[in-house]
């Protein structure tokens, strides 16, 4: 076989995957399920998610409510933890106190902390964007801390021959040299953060994506599930592939991105 | 390295988890009037204690590992198999691609809703909960293992002429023994975050009953407990896969940064 029938077989094969399985889903939920409580049919969910989108475009302000949420949680994450990163690899003993605690809260079960969070600062945006930065700002200030560890020497050693001071050797070597593993950083954390969206949302909230699944689920409105949870899909892949845009931009250096 | 310097480490983490405990004893104690918000931690650990001895803590741990254990081993047996499917046989990886991509963007939290739907709030929803999630992250790995295996091991299991079953047996899957417990790992941490916001949502049993159960009476006390011992639960099973990676596979020393969601 060539390249290119070989690409055309492969691509016959997602194709058929994807519209058999959607095939044997409508079966199912037409003919042997027949119970919209439990499951409904693909068609179904395709036209509720028209119904959201465009003609009662109830889906906005659940969608705008979960994206101020995410982006302040993200940001904030960001902000403090790639210098959080950079200091404790610069000093050893900053990372041995502080290291303790990092790797308790980062290995926890995140949702243990959210009736916590709740308590402290209430049903408001506040504890939502703090459950948010929780899940983002560990990927993050890990992959920075690595990122700056892991530099190689021979960079380090060509910037003493030119005799950079330590704020040109930060500009010009370590920094640049982490940039791959920030954001490597920063594609784990989207995934983690809309999981922080969900998590937080479903405490206290009355509007936002997650608000949406899980009054959805409640109220045994399936189709309404159904849609929450191919959006909240479609963000993580818009997500990733803004991140891998990036990437490709900022470390042009870099042939190809590791996958992580 | 020498000794030292981790000894050091160790002392100063050490320190630095006294210094912080006893800082927050001492702010929760002055400046709060309730322990509501901030109980200290004596009164945590008498919490502890008085749930302990009541063998309440022990019924919900043992739900909950329970939980955990049927969906986890179900995950690791169905996982190698179809990861392996996957990574020999290229149509069936083209089939079951899409299906993955799709399963591995949602957020493990969105499906939850619909799992309890389909299978009710007993344990058996849970159990479909942590097996869904780990089953990804294990197929993945698996399949990646088998792809990325060194073809001068194939060469060498045909020159000594073994059967198609003694190199699955003897060369393909020990080779992908670290992607299968890189997978295995990744999984851990998923799903327990997952069996806890389903029994957070439904359940009359496991750590995560009893999360909501405190939250919900306000009995910060008993949350911090909770909280604290999912802590320790986390950070054990962490290390325990940890330390299983590396004599597995040595020479994979920076797995532990690629932690996944």
């Amino acid at each position: 076989m060539t390249e290119e029938q070989r690409n055309l077989v492969s691509i016959l094969l997602r194709v058929g995957s994807v519209l058999t399985g959607l095939l044997g889903w409508h079966y199912l939920a037409v003919a042997v399920i027949k119970d919209p409580g439990i499951l409904v049919s693909p068609v179904e969910v395709v036209s509720k998610a028209y119904e959201m989108m465009v003609t009662t475009g109830e889906l906005y302000p659940h969608l705008f409510a979960s994206s101020i949420i995410f982006f302040y949680g993200f940001v904030l994450a960001v902000l403090v933890g790639v210098p959080l990163g950079f200091v404790m690899a610069l000093s050893p003993l900053v990372r041995d106190y502080v290291n303790p605690w990092m790797t308790t809260l980062y290995t926890a079960p995140r949702i243990a902390f959210a009736p916590i969070l709740l308590l402290w600062f209430g049903i408001g945006a506040g504890s939502k964007v703090a459950i948010v930065f929780l899940g983002c700002v560990f990927p993050v200030l890990i992959n920075s801390y690595y990122g700056m560890r892991v530099v190689n020497r021979e960079y380090v050693e060509l910037a003493r021959s030119y005799r950079l001071d330590r704020w040109a050797l930060f500009g010009k070597i370590l920094l640049p040299a982490s940039v791959p593993f920030i954001l490597a950083g920063v594609r784990l954390a989207i995934g983690r953060g809309l999981t922080g969206v969900a998590i937080a949302e479903w405490f206290g909230a009355t509007e936002g994506l997650g608000y949406l699944i899980f009054f959805a689920g409640q109220t045994l409105n399936v189709p309404t599930l159904f849609v929450g949870v191919a959006v909240f899909a479609a963000l993580g892949i818009i997500g990733f592939e803004i991140v891998r845009r990036v990437e490709k931009f900022a470390t042009p250096w870099r042939g190809q991105t590791q996958g992580s | 390295m020498s000794l030292l310097p981790l000894r050091k480490e160790i002392s100063r983490g050490a320190i630095s988890i006294f210094a912080g405990i006893a800082v927050w004893e001492i702010l929760a104690r002055a400046l709060l009037e309730n322990e509501l918000l901030i109980p200290p931690p004596s009164s945590v650990a008498r919490t502890f204690w008085n749930l302990a001895s009541s063998g309440q803590l022990n019924k919900h741990f043992a739900a909950t590992a329970t939980e955990f254990f049927y969906g986890f081993s179900a995950a690791c047996m169905v996982g190698v198999l179809l990861g392996y499917l996957m990574g020999m046989h290229r149509w069936f990886d083209e089939i079951m691609d899409p299906w993955m991509a799709a399963l591995y963007s949602i957020p493990v939290i969105a499906l939850v809703p619909m799992i309890i739907i389909w299978f009710g709030i007993g344990i058996f929803s849970k159990i479909v909960v942590v097996f869904k999630i780990t089953l990804v992250a294990i197929i993945l790995n698996t399949a990646a293992g088998i792809k990325n295996l060194d073809p001068v091991w194939l060469e060498l299991a045909q020159s000594m002429r073994l059967s198609s079953w003694q190199t699955t047996y003897k060369i393909r899957l020990p080779g992908a023994l670290p992607f299968i417990i890189t997978g295995m790992r990744l999984g851990v941490g998923r799903a327990l975050l997952a069996v806890v916001v389903a029994e957070l949502m439904a359940s009359n049993a496991g750590l995560g009953y009893l999360l909501r159960e405190s939250s919900e009476t306000w009995d910060s006390p008993k949350l911090f407990v909770t909280v604290i011992l999912l802590a320790v639960i986390g950070l054990t099973s962490f290390n325990l896969i940890k330390r299983f990676e590396q004599r597995m596979a040595p020479w994979r020393q920076s797995a532990e940064w690629s932690a996944d969601s």
